[in-house]
C-alpha cells in the first residue's frame, strides 16, 4: 500500500468516529466542542486513556495480563502527592516523583514474577492487593486532598496534557522500535520459545516492560490525581476498573497499526474513545446508558475485527 | 539408584500436588490455634465458615469448566446479580421457590450461553467477550432494579426462604452439584476434552475435537454454578441491590487460583480446586478479622499469604521460559 | 523433597508469626463489676474509605477504647445484604456481645439475626423507617437508633439551599450522588435542596413541591432534571460514582458552567466539584469536618459545610454499653428509642476550624467520657434530651 493511502487509512476511523460524534451531538442541538473546557476534557481523556492503553499493551501483547497497573497508578500518585504537598513541590517534581514511584512498583511487579514464575494474571492480582492496602495504609484510608493547592491544581492544561502525550508516544516508540530491547520484546512477542533458544534474555526483557508500565501508569496517576484534586482509596480489587477503559482503543489502535506504527495506532484508538467520552459528557448521559453503549460498541468492533475476511466476502458475494 | 530418585521426585510431584490441600489445613489449624488463644466460638465459626464459602464454592465449582479450557470469565459476579433479581422478581410474582431457583439457573444458563456463543460463532477472545458482558448485566442490573418499582432493591419476603436457609441445605446443594460436576470432570469425555482443547488446541483441533462446542458447553456449566449460587444468595440474604454478588467475581478467580488450578487450564485443571481455594480463601478472611488489622495491612497479608500458597502449589510445574 | 521442607517451614514460620500476633490480646474477668469485663463490640461498616467512616473509627479506636473497657471488631467494606449476614455471624462467632450498625443493605435482617442470636443490636448515623420501628421496637435486644432521620437529610439540602438563595444567588448545579441508585439520604437531601429553590423562585419542579419533590425523583428513576423553578434556574446536574473520565468530565462542565453560580452537593462534594470549580463560585456539601475540608473553606474553595461530627456516634455506644450492662434505656412503653440527631453547620473557616478541632481530638472530643458516663443507665427522656442538644453550642455548654 502506498505511504498516502497507508495514512488515509489510519486517519479514516478517527475520521469516522469524529464525524459520527459530532452527528449525533448536532441531531440533539449540542456543540461537541463548544468550549476550552470541552477541548481540556477531550486532552485529558485522551492522554489518560493512551497512557493506560500502552501499559497495558506493553504486556498484554506478549501475554502477560495485568491487574496491578490501577494500583500502581494509585500507589504512586498516593506518594508522589504526600510529598509533593509535604514540601510545597511543584507539579513538575509531583510529575517526576510519581513516574518514578510508578517506574519502581511497575518494576517491583516484574522482580516479583520473574522470581516465583507464577503465571502473570496470579502475580497482578496480589500486587493489586498489596499496592491497594499500602495505599490504604500509608493515608490511614483518607486518601489525598489537594483542591486547594492552587500550583497543582493549575497542572492541567492542554499544552501539558499534549506534552506528556508526546514524550509517551516517543518514548513508546523510540523503546520499543529503535532498540535492541525493543527488537527482542518482538521477537518474544512473536515466539517465546524460539527466541529463548536463540539466546534472547527474557527475564531482562520482561523486567523493563514491567518497569516502563509502571513509569506510564506513575504518569496517568499524576494526571488523574492534579485534574480532580484528590486521590480516593479502593480495596478489595476496587483499582482494576481503569483498566477496562484501554481494551477499546487497544483494540482500534491495532486496527490502526496495519497501517501505520501501532504506537500511533494506540493514540488514534485513545483519541476515538475520548472523543465518546466527550459526547457521554455533552450529552450528560447515564452512567447505565454509557456501560451499554461503550460494551456495544467493544463487542461490535471485536465482531467485525474477527470476522472482517467472512463481511468482505459476504459483501461481495451481495 | 535413579530409580530410587525418580521415586522420590514422584512423591514430592505429587505432595506438591496436595500443596493447596495441605495449605488449607495449616490454615485451619492457624485458624483453630488463634480461635482457642481468642476465645472464639468455634464450632459456630465452622458453620459460620461453611456457610461462607460454600456460594463461591458452587459457583468457582461451575467456573473450573471455563478455566480448564484456558479461558477466563470476569462477568460471573455480574451474572449472578442478575439471576438473582430475576429469580427474585419471579418468585414476587409467582410465590413459588421452585420456579425462583429454574429462573435464577435459567438466567444464569441464557447469560452464559450468550457469552460463550459471542465468543465462539464470532471467534471473540472470551476475556474480552465477558469484560463487554460485565458492563451490560451491571447496566441491566439497575434496569431491573429501576422497573421492579421497590426502591434501590428487590426483596423476596425473609419468611419465604428462611426454611431452606440452613447449611444443611446449602451442603446438600454443594455436594449435588460437586458430584455431577466430578462425574462431569472426571469420568466423562468432557472433562479430559476440555483439558486436551485447553493445554494444546491446535493439536485438539487436529484431532477432530470441537473447541466451540465445547466452549458452549463448559459456559453452561459454569452458568448451572452461577444460578444455583444466585438461588443460594437469595436464601441466604433475600435483599437484593444492583452490589449483590459484586464481589463474587474476582472471589472466583482468586480461589481457583488458591486451590491449585493453573489459569491456563490444561491437563492440571482439577475439579476439587475451586472447594479447596474457597475454603482456604475463607479461613484466611477469618484469620485476619480475628487479628483485627487495619483493613489496608490485613489486605496486604492477604496478598503475601495468597501468593506464598499459590507459589508452592506450582512448584513442580514449573518451566524454564516464563509463563504467560 | 526440599522443596516440601520448605514449604513446610514456610507455613509453620507464618502459622507461628500469626499465632504470636494473636497472643497479644486478652481481658479480665469478675463476676461482680460488668465494667470489668472488656465488652467486644462489632462495628458493621459499609464503607471504609469515606471521610466519615474513618472519623467515626477514629472516635472509637483513640478515645472510646481508651477510655473504655471494650474492644472494637470491625466489619469488611460491607457492599450487600449477604455480606452484612456474613460479618454478623463472624461478630457472633468472636463472642461479640453486641453489634452497632453503619450498613443498611437490609436492616431488618439484621436485627432478625441479633434478635435469634441473642445479640445487641443498634443502629448508628441512620434511623429504621416507620413500618420498620413498629415491627422491632419490641425486640428485647434491638437497643435503638440515632442518626439524621429522612426528614432531617432533607432540611439538611433545603437550608444548604437557601443559605445561597437567601443571598441572591438564583442560579444552580447539583451534585446529587447515589440519588441514581436510589439511595433516600442522597434523595431527601437533593428534594430539599429543590424545595428551597421552588420557595425563594415561587415555582415547581416538574409540578412537585415541597416534600412532593421526593416522589418525583423517585418516579424519575433517581435522576434530577435541570430546568427552570421559577425565577431560580438548575443548570446543570450529575450523578452517580462513576469515577471515569466522563463522569469527571460531567463534574467539570457543571463547575466551569458560566450559568452555575452555586454548586452543592448531596455529599463528597470536595471530592466531585472541588477540583473543578474556578474561583468565585460558591460550594457547599453535606459531608464530615476532615483537615481537608478545613482546607479548602479556609482556600474558599468549599463556603458551606454541613457536617456530621464523629463523636456523634457517642451516644449510641453508650446505650449500647448500658443494655450490655444490663441497663437497656427504652422508652416509657419500654420499647427501643428512635431519635434524630442533625449536622453542625460552618459557613465560614474560622468556625469550620473550631469544629475539626473538638471534633479531631482523641483526649477532649465533644462527647467525652464524663458526658458519656452520665448516659448509662439513664433514662430515656434524660437520654433523649441529651441526644437532640447535638449543636457545637449545646455540647459545649
Amino acid at each position: 500500500m502506498e505511504k498516502g493511502k497507508k495514512i488515509l487509512s489510519a486517519a479514516a476511523l478517527p475520521v469516522i468516529v469524529l464525524a459520527v460524534c459530532l452527528l449525533i451531538t448536532s441531531v440533539n442541538g449540542i456543540t461537541l466542542f463548544d468550549s476550552q473546557l470541552s477541548w481540556i476534557t477531550f486532552t485529558r481523556a485522551a492522554v489518560n486513556v493512551l497512557l493506560v492503553t500502552y501499559a497495558l499493551s506493553i504486556n498484554l501483547n506478549s501475554g502477560r495480563f495485568d491487574f496491578s497497573i490501577g494500583s500502581t497508578a494509585l500507589l504512586s500518585s498516593v506518594i508522589s502527592a504526600m510529598i509533593a504537598t509535604k514540601y510545597n513541590l511543584s507539579p513538575v517534581l509531583m510529575l517526576m516523583i510519581s513516574v518514578v514511584t510508578g517506574g519502581l512498583l511497575g518494576l517491583l511487579s516484574g522482580f516479583v514474577y520473574v522470581t516465583v514464575k507464577l503465571p502473570p494474571i496470579i502475580v497482578s492480582l496480589a500486587m493489586a492487593l498489596f499496592y491497594e492496602g499500602m495505599a490504604f495504609t500509608l493515608t490511614g484510608g483518607h486518601g489525598v486532598s489537594f483542591a486547594s493547592n492552587a500550583a497543582l491544581m493549575e497542572f492541567g492544561t492542554i499544552p501539558n496534557f499534549l506534552i506528556i502525550a508526546a514524550i509517551a508516544a516517543v518514548m513508546m516508540i523510540a523503546v520499543f522500535d529503535h532498540t535492541k530491547f525493543g527488537y527482542e520484546y518482538k521477537a518474544l512477542v512473536s515466539g517465546q520459545k524460539v527466541a529463548v533458544n536463540t539466546g534472547i534474555r527474557e527475564v531482562p526483557n520482561a523486567l523493563i516492560c514491567y518497569l516502563i508500565a509502571g513509569l506510564l501508569m506513575g504518569a496517568q496517576g499524576f494526571i488523574s490525581a492534579t485534574s480532580n484534586g484528590s486521590i480516593t482509596m479502593s480495596l478489595n480489587f476496587g483499582s482494576i476498573s481503569p483498566m477496562f477503559m484501554a481494551f477499546l482503543p487497544m483494540f482500534v489502535g491495532g486496527f490502526i497499526g496495519r497501517f501505520i506504527n501501532d504506537k500511533f495506532g494506540y493514540l488514534l484508538g485513545a483519541v476515538c474513545s475520548a472523543l465518546i467520552s466527550l459526547v457521554y459528557v455533552r450529552m450528560n448521559a447515564a452512567s447505565s446508558t454509557q456501560q451499554i453503549v461503550s460494551a456495544l460498541l467493544m463487542v461490535s468492533f471485536l465482531i467485525y475485527l474477527n470476522n472482517e475476511g467472512k463481511l468482505k466476502h459476504l459483501l461481495k458475494r451481495s | 539408584m535413579e530409580k530410587k530418585e525418580n521415586k522420590r521426585k514422584f512423591t514430592s510431584g505429587k505432595l506438591l500436588n496436595l500443596a493447596p490441600v495441605i495449605g488449607m489445613i495449616l490454615m485451619a489449624a492457624v485458624f483453630l490455634a488463634i480461635a482457642y488463644m481468642k476465645d472464639v466460638n468455634i464450632p459456630y465459626s465452622f458453620k459460620n465458615i461453611l456457610n461462607q464459602s460454600i456460594i463461591t464454592m458452587v459457583v468457582a465449582t461451575g467456573a473450573v469448566f471455563i478455566y480448564t479450557l484456558g479461558a477466563f470469565d470476569i462477568s460471573l459476579g455480574a451474572s449472578m446479580c442478575v439471576s438473582a433479581l430475576v429469580g427474585a422478581m419471579a418468585y414476587n410474582r409467582t410465590g413459588s421457590l421452585l420456579i425462583m431457583l429454574g429462573v435464577c439457573v435459567g438466567c444464569a444458563v441464557l447469560v452464559s450461553l450468550i457469552s460463550s456463543v459471542l465468543a465462539s460463532v464470532f471467534n471473540l477472545p472470551v476475556f474480552v467477550t465477558t469484560i463487554a458482558m460485565l458492563s451490560l448485566l451491571n447496566a441491566f442490573a439497575l434496569v431491573l432494579i429501576k422497573a421492579n418499582g421497590t426502591g434501590d432493591v428487590v426483596q423476596v419476603p425473609a419468611n419465604a426462604v428462611r426454611g431452606i436457609n440452613t447449611v444443611w441445605f446449602k451442603l446438600i446443594v454443594l455436594i449435588l452439584f460437586l458430584a455431577f460436576c466430578i462425574f462431569a470432570f472426571s469420568f466423562m469425555k468432557l472433562g479430559r476434552q476440555e483439558k486436551f482443547v485447553g493445554g494444546n488446541p491446535i493439536c485438539a483441533a487436529l484431532s477432530g475435537l470441537n473447541a466451540s462446542k465445547l466452549s458452549i458447553i463448559g459456559f453452561m456449566m459454569a452458568g448451572l454454578g452461577v444460578g444455583l449460587g444466585a438461588f443460594l444468595t437469595i436464601t441466604y440474604a433475600p435483599t437484593l441491590s444492583r452490589n449483590t454478588a459484586g464481589s463474587v467475581g474476582m472471589d472466583v478467580i482468586i480461589s481457583i487460583v488458591f486451590g491449585g488450578m493453573p489459569v491456563s487450564g490444561g491437563a492440571r485443571s482439577r475439579i476439587y480446586s475451586a472447594a479447596v481455594g474457597s475454603l482456604s480463601m475463607t479461613l484466611l478472611s477469618q484469620i485476619m478479622l480475628m487479628l483485627n488489622f487495619d483493613s489496608g495491612i490485613s489486605q496486604m497479608v492477604k496478598a503475601v499469604i495468597f501468593l506464598l500458597v499459590v507459589y508452592v502449589s506450582m512448584l513442580n510445574s514449573r518451566k524454564t521460559i516464563l509463563p504467560r | 523433597m526440599k522443596l516440601i521442607k520448605k514449604f513446610l517451614v514456610m507455613q509453620l514460620s507464618l502459622l507461628m508469626a500469626i499465632c504470636l500476633s494473636a497472643c497479644s490480646s486478652g481481658g479480665g474477668s469478675s463476676a461482680e463489676d460488668p465494667t470489668a469485663k472488656t465488652v467486644k463490640i462489632g462495628v458493621l461498616v459499609s464503607d471504609t474509605t469515606s471521610a466519615e467512616a474513618l472519623s467515626f473509627r477514629s472516635y472509637y479506636e483513640n478515645y472510646i477504647k481508651s477510655v473504655y473497657n471494650v474492644d472494637f471488631m470491625y466489619s469488611d467494606e460491607l457492599k450487600d445484604a449477604a455480606a452484612e449476614q456474613s460479618a454478623i455471624d463472624n461478630f457472633i462467632a468472636n463472642n461479640c456481645q453486641a453489634i452497632i450498625s453503619f450498613a443498611s443493605a437490609d436492616r431488618p435482617a439484621q436485627i432478625e439475626k441479633c434478635e435469634t442470636e441473642g445479640i445487641y443490636y443498634a443502629v448508628a448515623t441512620g434511623t429504621l423507617t416507620d413500618e420498620q420501628y413498629e415491627q422491632f421496637k419490641s425486640y428485647k435486644y434491638y437497643v435503638g437508633a440515632i442518626g439524621p432521620d429522612l426528614a432531617i437529610e432533607y432540611q439538611a439540602g433545603y437550608d444548604m439551599a437557601k443559605f445561597y438563595l437567601d443571598q441572591g444567588y438564583t442560579k444552580f448545579g447539583m451534585f446529587t450522588g447515589a440519588s441514581v441508585y436510589f439511595t433516600e439520604m442522597h434523595i431527601y437531601r437533593a428534594a430539599g435542596m429543590i424545595a428551597a429553590m421552588c420557595e425563594a423562585g415561587n415555582g415547581d419542579y416538574e409540578g412537585a413541591k415541597g416534600m412532593d419533590i421526593v416522589g418525583k425523583i423517585m418516579s424519575e428513576g433517581g435522576n434530577v432534571n435541570t430546568g427552570k423553578i421559577g425565577s431560580v434556574e438548575l443548570n446543570g446536574v450529575v450523578a452517580g460514582y462513576d469515577f471515569d473520565d466522563a463522569w469527571f468530565g460531567k463534574l467539570a462542565a457543571v463547575a466551569n458552567d458560566p450559568n452555575v453560580e452555586v454548586l452543592l452537593a448531596v455529599g463528597s462534594g470536595q471530592t466531585a466539584f472541588a477540583g473543578f470549580k474556578p474561583e468565585g463560585k460558591m460550594l457547599g456539601d453535606i459531608d464530615c469536618y476532615t483537615a481537608d475540608s478545613v482546607g479548602l473553606m479556609k482556600a474558599g474553595t468549599l463556603n458551606y459545610l454541613a457536617g456530621k461530627f464523629s463523636a456523634s456516634i457517642g451516644p449510641i455506644f453508650a446505650a449500647t454499653l448500658s443494655a450490655v450492662y444490663g441497663k437497656p434505656i427504652r422508652t416509657a412503653d419500654g420499647n427501643a428509642f428512635a431519635l434524630s440527631q442533625g449536622y453542625w453547620i460552618a459557613t465560614d473557616a474560622e468556625t469550620a476550624e473550631k469544629y475539626f478541632e473538638v471534633d479531631s481530638s482523641t483526649t477532649a472530643p465533644a462527647y467525652t467520657k464524663e458526658k458519656l458516663d452520665t448516659l448509662i443507665g439513664a433514662s430515656y427522656d434524660d437520654f433523649a434530651k441529651f441526644v437532640s442538644a447535638y449543636s457545637f453550642e449545646d455540647i459545649q455548654k
